[in-house]
C-alpha cells in the first residue's frame, strides 16, 4: 500500500550508510509502530464497522424479502427471493401518502419560520454588543437543553386550552423547540464570518440597517441559511414524540404514522415496515450529503465555538 | 468593557445609519420575535409546569386542586431512586459506549487508511436516518422469535434458545443502549476526527523521534490536543441522553417491569396513559433541576473556551 503519512525515515532524504546506529534503531522501531497502528487501525475499522453496517445490511434485505421469509427462523443471512412488492404496496397506502404530505408541510414550515427568526436574532448576536447580550445567547443555548418530555406534557396542556391540538400550527410551533435555537447558534457562526467593514462600508454609503442586513449581509448568508433551513427540516421531519401526541391520524407525521400504520398488538409486518423506513430515510439522507460540509461546524455550533 | 471593544468590533457610527434607534435597541428589535416564541413555546409552558407540580390535575378535566407537595412526595416516597437509577445507567451507558467506538473509529480513520473518506460517509448513516427508524430496525433484529440476532447467536451455538432480549428485565437495557449507541456513534466519530485533525502530524514524528512509543505518543500528543472537543462531547451527549425519550419509548416503552423506566418515559406515561398531569410535572420539576445543574457545567465549560 503506498502510503499516505509521509514517515520521517522517507522525509530525511539522507544517505543510509552515513546513518548512525541510534537512527537504525529509531527507523526500525518507527516502522514495527507504523505497522502496529496499521493492524489497530484496520481492527477497529472492521469490528466497530461490521456492527455499525450489519444491521443496515438487515435493514435492506428484510424490505427486499417476501413475508415468508421473514417469518423463517433461523433467518437466511443472504436472501435467495428477493421482491420489491413491500415498496410497491406502499404508493397503494393512501393513509402513508397522507402521512408523507403532513411531513412534508410541517418540516418546511418548520424550517421556514426557524430560519427566518433565527436569521434576526443570530444577527443580533453576531454583530452588535449591547448589555444581556451574553444571558440571551445562553438561554437559548440553555433551551435547548430542557427537557422534551416534559415540555410536551405542559405544550399539550397549552395547545389543549386554546384548541389547537391536531393542527399544523401546533406542530410546527412545538418542533420550533428545538430546531429554533439550533438555527440561532448556526446563523450566528455564519453571520461571525461575515467581516464588520463590510457592514461599515455599506453605513458609509448610505445603507440604513435593514437594507444592509437584507439586501447586503442575508445574500452573503444565504448557503448557511439554507443549510440550517436543512437541518431543521430533518430535525422536523424526524421527530417522533411531539407528533404523535400532539396530532391525531389526519394530521400526523410519518415517524409516528409508521407505528400506527404497521405495529400491529400481535404481529408487525416486517418487511413493509423496513421499507417503510428506508422511503422515511431518504429525504434525511439526501439532505446530509448536501450538509457534509456544515456537519461538525454546524452541529457544534454553540457548544464548541472556535 | 464596551470602551475597550477592538477596532474591528466596533459597530458602525449611529449617525451614519440614519435610523433613529440606538444600535443597542436596533439589536434588541432583532431578537423580539425569536424572545417573543421563545417565551411562548419553551418559557411560559415550562414555568407553568414547576406550578402545575402542586396541583391535582387531571389530562381530560378542566380545573385543579392544589394540593401541596403531594406530588412530590408521592416520587419521593416512591420510585424516584429506581427512576433516577436506571435514568444514569442508561445515560452512561450510551454516553460511553459510543465515546469509545467513535474515539476508536476517528483514531483509525485519522491515521490516513485507504477510502477513510467514503467509509466516514457510509458510517454516518446510523445517525442519520430517522430515529424512529433507528428503533424499529433494533426492535427487529432483537425480535425474539425471528430476530436475527437471536438466529446468528443459535446457529453459532451461543445460546440454546431465542432470547427474549427486549422482554427481559436482565437484557432489555442493554438492549436499549446497545440501540442508542448504534445511532450516536457516527456523531462521535466526526466530532472526534475534526478534533484529531487539528493536531499536528510533526508532534507525531517529533515525539516518535524522540522515542516514544504508540501510547505515550497517544497520552502525551494526542489527547492534550482532543481533550476539549471530548469533554463537550461526553457532556453534550450524557445531558442529551439524560432526556432521551425516543428509542426507549418506541422500544420498550419503559418495561418490562418498569426496568428501562427513565425520567422521560415515567414523565410522558404519567401524563398520556395515566392522565395525572401533577405527578407527571411534579416529577418533571424534579428532573429537570437535575438538568440544569448540567446544562450550568455546560455554560461555564464554554464559557471557558472563550466566546467571541
Amino acid at each position: 500500500m503506498t502510503s499516505t503519512t509521509s514517515t520521517p525515515l522517507s522525509a530525511a532524504g539522507r544517505p543510509r550508510p552515513s546513518a548512525t546506529r541510534a537512527e537504525r534503531t529509531t527507523r526500525r522501531r518507527m516502522r514495527k509502530d507504523l505497522l502496529r497502528s496499521r493492524i489497530a487501525a484496520w481492527s477497529a475499522v472492521v469490528v466497530i464497522g461490521a456492527f455499525g453496517l450489519l444491521p443496515v445490511y438487515w435493514l435492506l434485505v428484510t424490505a427486499l424479502s417476501t413475508p415468508e421469509s421473514t417469518f423463517q427462523f433461523p433467518p437466511k443471512l443472504i436472501p435467495t427471493d428477493l421482491t420489491l412488492s413491500n415498496f410497491t404496496a406502499l404508493a397503494e397506502n393512501d393513509q402513508l401518502i397522507t402521512y408523507m404530505v403532513n411531513s412534508l408541510i410541517v418540516a418546511s414550515i418548520t424550517a421556514v419560520l426557524s430560519v427566518v427568526v433565527a436569521t434576526y436574532m443570530g444577527y443580533s448576536f453576531s454583530k452588535f454588543r449591547y448589555r444581556g447580550r451574553r444571558s440571551l445567547m445562553h438561554l437559548v443555548l440553555a433551551s435547548q437543553m430542557f427537557p422534551q418530555a416534559l415540555l410536551l406534557v405542559t405544550l399539550y396542556t397549552v395547545f389543549s386550552s386554546f384548541g389547537m391540538l391536531n393542527t399544523y400550527t401546533a406542530l410546527v410551533l412545538s418542533f420550533t423547540t428545538f430546531t429554533m435555537p439550533l438555527c440561532v447558534w448556526m446563523l450566528k457562526g455564519i453571520f461571525d464570518t461575515i467581516p464588520d467593514a463590510l457592514l461599515e462600508a455599506a453605513s458609509i454609503d448610505g445603507a440604513s440597517r435593514w437594507r444592509t442586513l437584507h439586501s447586503i449581509v442575508a445574500p452573503l448568508a444565504a448557503p448557511g441559511m439554507i443549510a440550517a433551513g436543512l437541518f431543521a427540516f430533518v430535525r422536523g421531519w424526524n421527530d417522533f414524540i411531539f407528533a404523535l401526541t400532539l396530532a391525531d391520524k389526519e394530521k400526523q407525521t410519518l415517524p409516528p404514522g409508521l407505528v400506527s400504520t404497521y405495529i400491529g398488538e400481535f404481529q408487525t409486518a416486517w418487511p413493509q415496515l423496513m421499507a417503510a423506513s428506508l422511503i422515511v430515510s431518504i429525504p434525511v439522507v439526501v439532505a446530509f450529503m448536501f450538509l457534509q460540509r456544515y456537519l461538525v461546524g454546524g452541529m457544534t455550533a454553540g457548544s464548541v465555538k472556535s | 468593557m464596551s470602551t475597550a471593544a477592538p477596532p474591528q468590533k466596533a459597530p458602525p457610527p449611529r449617525e451614519r445609519t440614519g435610523g433613529r434607534l440606538s444600535n443597542g435597541a436596533f439589536a434588541l428589535l432583532l431578537t423580539a420575535p425569536g424572545l417573543a416564541l421563545f417565551a411562548a413555546i419553551i418559557f411560559y409552558p415550562l414555568l407553568s409546569a414547576l406550578f402545575t407540580g402542586f396541583f391535582k390535575q387531571d389530562l381530560r378535566l378542566p380545573g385543579r386542586e392544589f394540593v401541596g407537595l403531594d406530588n412530590f412526595t408521592y416520587w419521593l416516597d416512591g420510585d424516584f431512586l429506581t427512576i433516577l437509577k436506571q435514568t444514569l445507567v442508561f445515560t452512561v451507558g450510551a454516553t460511553l459506549v459510543p465515546f469509545v467506538f467513535g474515539f476508536a473509529l476517528a483514531l483509525a480513520l485519522n491515521t490516513g487508511l485507504k477510502g477513510s473518506g467514503f467509509l466516514r460517509g457510509l458510517f454516518l448513516f446510523p445517525w442519520v436516518i430517522p430515529g424512529v427508524v433507528v428503533s424499529f430496525l433494533w426492535m427487529w433484529i432483537f425480535n425474539a422469535n425471528y430476530g436475527v440476532l437471536n438466529g446468528v447467536l443459535m446457529e453459532t451455538g451461543i445460546i440454546d434458545e431465542s432470547v427474549a432480549w427486549l422482554g427481559r428485565p436482565g437484557t432489555a437495557m442493554i438492549a436499549v443502549i446497545v440501540t442508542k449507541t448504534w445511532a450516536s456513534f457516527p456523531w462521535m466519530m466526526v466530532m472526534l476526527l475534526a478534533g484529531l485533525q487539528t493536531v499536528p502530524r510533526e508532534l507525531h514524528e517529533a515525539a516518535s523521534m524522540d522515542g516514544a512509543g504508540s501510547i505515550r505518543r497517544f497520552f502525551a500528543v494526542t489527547w492534550p490536543q482532543v481533550r476539549g472537543v471530548a469533554s463537550i462531547v461526553l457532556l453534550l451527549e450524557f445531558i442529551w441522553n439524560f432526556q432521551h425519550f425516543d428509542t426507549i419509548y418506541v422500544l420498550t416503552g419503559g418495561g418490562p417491569a418498569g426496568t428501562t423506566e427513565t425520567f422521560a418515559t415515567a414523565v410522558y406515561q404519567t401524563a398520556f396513559k395515566g392522565f395525572d398531569i401533577g405527578r407527571a410535572t411534579a416529577l418533571g420539576g424534579l428532573w429537570m433541576l437535575l438538568l440544569l445543574l448540567l446544562v450550568a457545567i455546560h455554560l461555564r465549560i464554554t464559557e471557558r473556551k472563550g466566546d467571541a
